[in-house]
């Protein structure tokens, strides 16, 4: 009774408003894709082979849904836990563990599991994969990728230059940027080419996802030449020394010390106290050369 | 014209003992709170000597006041551009030691010294460290030409002087020193006001009297280097500026201001003046020699029917330009001339006005005796001991003329009046001074009776100041009626 009268005013019109909650079946596939772009691409694909995690091609086939909607929701636990395929899975991607994808409800996971489910009966997923030329890279592709790398070349859909906030092995002087981590050996933590130009083009990291979300990189144009270069400096092996971190701190020493120097200069004959010279002046003159 | 009045004021340098009591009472009303204890909203300086803060008239060095260059006015401390990038911090102000680090005496030492071979004494404490402090300066370090080869000696008025008249002002028996008292000037065109980037110093409209409103000010500090008396000061307490309010609220209730109410020697004159604000700026920019006469001249006569008219339309009270009819700073500085203003030559305009003292004669050392040079009592004013060019660079702008004048004036008066009650000078010779003074009789005896007989009421003539006309501008007085009555602090409660 009570629930009924609360409910009276918007009664007539709860059924549409159901509707409008839940959203036309059509809108909630195109948002599951973007989801999936957004939080899924930097590590899985849908019938283009394994990048850090597996193919999602078929998956549903492999285990059941209860399961996989569980493991979407918190991997670690379930590692944790021990169930032996979350294991096997781990050991297959090198020991790195699915993080924990904020917005990741057992609805999301469900609309998914759907959409995979729907992109894996297609011939070609448009999560195949981002499809960079297998071709071996050239010393020209390292020195574009350092050109791209240092801004030099702007990036085509207008992202900020890497060196903003990274650095990398022969980044110059001063060093690159360090609000973000050093790149010099990135090529092998994200596990070579493939995986890293995928991470490339659909960052997983909240900072790197927001700032190149609208300006996502070329593949073969801007991702390929970086990748030649993180290949490059890590088969080189040497991270950025810290020596251009010294001498950005010294330089800017250096300038403070110049810049107090000329002020001392310029205002020499700056107001400095009255009293105080009034009275050494007169104890100079009474007392004489004592 | 456009006529205003203006509280102005009279110090008579001639009747100054130098008691300081003048500071005392206005230290008690006004400057005793935190913040405050290194303020003197009035001092009295020992003149030669550098005053408070040290060598504030050394405007090389703070800055004060306008300069005025092809009749272009402009401010010595700041500009526009310079309020930018001084804004923080202006480099020409006095530092704690130019002014002094307050003190005070932990006096349980007398009583919870350890034991030793002497007395115990009070030892002197920093007011903003709590520290032990050696004390290197105070307000009045230079009273009574203490530490002269210091002090008096870099007194910045002696710079007109040649070495052989600065040889003699302290050649030992020849020394002479006078009191210089100072409040704020009420300056009709304030420099303080002018740099004031908050637009918190303000001349009251309806007695001239220049205040901060403490609700405004943002503390810039802009109004310390600009005021060339250095009489802003800044409370470190509250963050603000503060100046002498000339006793604002002892003036409306028809009191004397605190300083000069205590007054020992009677030295100061209070009244208001009307004059034409429409000329400030023209007069402002004259040159420095015709300074004084011209801002003698924006003083306006209140017996002119036209004048008292031109008030009138300006919303100046009748009983305002009465009061105005009987001001003695009126007399002293437009009838009879025989008052100056302090460094004119930094264009302010200021409304304090000072009767330069008549220094003693010369004296000269003969074997054990000291002997006057001039057998005359009241000798020729260049004989004094204090060369006219030093008085002139105080209260001439550099015009010994103008104090000349002065001097010579009060001269006369004193044969006048020697002739006629002592008559050991005879009256024609009296007379003839009077008249080389431009002076009359009677004038000669007003003059005399306005310094040597003066009354209280014939001091101070505090015009009423309308303070229920001038609160009809900012409320409406009619706003409270039938509101209040019993009630401010716990109004009554119906029952038992």
């Amino acid at each position: 009774m009570t629930i009924k009268r609360l409910l009276h005013p918007i009664g007539p019109a709860l059924p549409i408003l159901m509707i409008i909650a839940a959203g036309p079946p059509a809108i909630q596939a195109q948002d599951a894709a973007d989801f999936f772009r957004s939080n899924c691409t930097s590590c899985h694909t849908i019938g283009g082979g394994r990048l850090t995690g597996p193919d999602l091609k078929n998956v549903t086939q492999r285990k059941d849904r209860a399961w996989l909607i569980q493991f979407m929701q918190s991997p670690q636990a379930m590692i944790d836990r021990g169930d032996a395929y979350a294991l096997q899975i781990k050991q297959e991607s090198r020991d790195v563990i699915m993080p924990v994808i904020s917005g990741m409800s057992p609805a999301r996971a469900e609309t998914l599991l759907t959409l995979i489910d729907a992109e894996s009966k297609l011939e070609k997923s448009q999560f195949a994969g981002l499809q960079i030329s297998d071709r071996p890279f050239t010393e020209q592709d390292v020195q574009q990728g350092m050109a791209i790398f240092m801004g030099h070349r702007k990036l085509a859909n207008g992202g900020p230059p890497c060196v903003e906030c990274h650095t990398v092995a022969g980044a110059g002087g001063f060093g690159g940027g360090r609000l973000g981590p050093d790149l010099s050996k990135a090529y092998e933590r994200l596990q070579g080419r493939k995986s890293m130009g995928a991470w490339l083009y659909s960052p997983a990291t909240p900072t790197m996802n927001l700032t190149f979300k609208n300006t996502a990189l070329k593949a073969n144009e801007e991702i390929l030449p970086l990748l030649a270069l993180f290949e490059s400096t890590a088969q080189k092996g040497v991270e950025d020394d810290r020596a251009g971190t010294s001498a950005f701190f010294a330089t800017g020493f250096l300038a403070a010390v110049a810049c107090l120097g000329l002020f001392a200069v310029i205002w020499k004959a700056r107001f400095r106290a009255v009293r105080d010279p009034l009275v050494e002046t007169s104890a100079r003159k009474v007392l004489g050369g004592r | 014209m456009d006529v205003r009045a203006q509280m102005s004021m009279v110090f008579h340098l001639d009747k100054c003992i130098g008691c300081h009591t003048c500071s005392i009472a206005c230290k008690n009303i006004w400057t005793d709170r935190k913040g405050t204890d290194y303020m003197w909203w009035n001092n009295v300086e020992t003149k030669p000597g550098t005053g408070y803060p040290t060598a504030w008239e050394d405007q090389d060095k703070y800055r004060g006041g306008w300069e005025c260059e092809d009749g272009e006015l402009r401010l010595r401390s700041t500009s526009k551009t310079k309020t930018v990038f001084n804004i923080f911090h202006h480099p020409h102000q006095p530092s704690m030691d130019d002014y002094y680090e307050p003190w005070t005496y932990d006096y349980q030492h007398l009583f919870n010294a350890p034991e030793g071979p002497d007395q115990p004494t009070a030892v002197p404490i920093s007011m903003v460290t709590g520290d032990l402090i050696q004390i290197k300066a105070g307000p009045n370090w230079d009273d009574d030409m203490g530490g002269s080869p210091v002090y008096a000696e870099n007194d910045p008025n002696l710079a007109q002087l040649n070495p052989d008249q600065r040889a003699q002002m302290f050649a030992v028996e020849r020394l002479m020193f006078f009191y210089l008292p100072r409040i704020c000037n009420h300056c009709l065109n304030p420099a303080c006001v002018a740099a004031c980037p908050s637009g918190a110093l303000h001349k009251r409209g309806e007695d001239g009297i220049v205040l901060v409103d403490q609700n405004r000010c943002r503390g810039w500090r802009a109004c310390i280097p600009a005021c060339p008396y250095k009489k802003m000061y800044y409370n470190w307490n509250t963050g603000k500026s503060e100046k002498c309010i000339l006793c604002y609220p002892r003036l409306e209730t028809g009191q004397a201001p605190a300083c000069f109410h205590s007054c020992v020697g009677r030295i100061r004159y209070l009244g208001v003046v009307l004059y034409d604000a429409d000329r400030i700026r023209e007069v402002a920019g004259l040159p420095q020699d015709e300074l004084i006469e011209a801002q003698r001249s924006l003083i306006l006569d209140p017996r002119d029917p036209a004048v008292a008219a031109a008030a009138r339309r300006n919303g100046v009270h009748d009983s305002v330009v009465d009061s105005a009819c009987n001001s003695p700073t009126y007399r002293f500085v437009k009838e009879w001339k025989i008052a100056l203003p302090l460094h004119a030559e930094h264009r302010t305009l200021p409304m304090l006005f000072y009767v330069p003292p008549m220094a003693p004669v010369m004296a000269q050392k003969t074997g054990t005796t000291v002997e006057n040079i001039s057998e005359d009592l009241f000798h020729d004013i260049d004989e004094a001991r204090a060369p006219i060019e030093y008085m002139a660079a105080m209260f001439g702008a550099g015009n010994s003329g103008k104090v000349r004048y002065a001097l010579r004036k009060q001269k006369a008066v004193r044969w006048y009046r020697r002739a006629l009650t002592v008559g050991d000078v005879d009256m024609a010779t009296a007379d003839r001074m009077l008249r080389e003074a431009d002076c009359s009789a009677a004038e000669a005896e007003a003059i005399y009776k306005l310094t040597s007989l003066c009354t209280f009421e014939e001091r101070f003539v505090i015009p009423p100041m309308h303070r229920e006309e001038a609160i009809e501008m900012l409320a409406d007085p009619m706003s409270h009626k039938q509101g209040v009555g019993f009630g401010f602090i716990e109004g009554p409660r119906r029952g038992l």
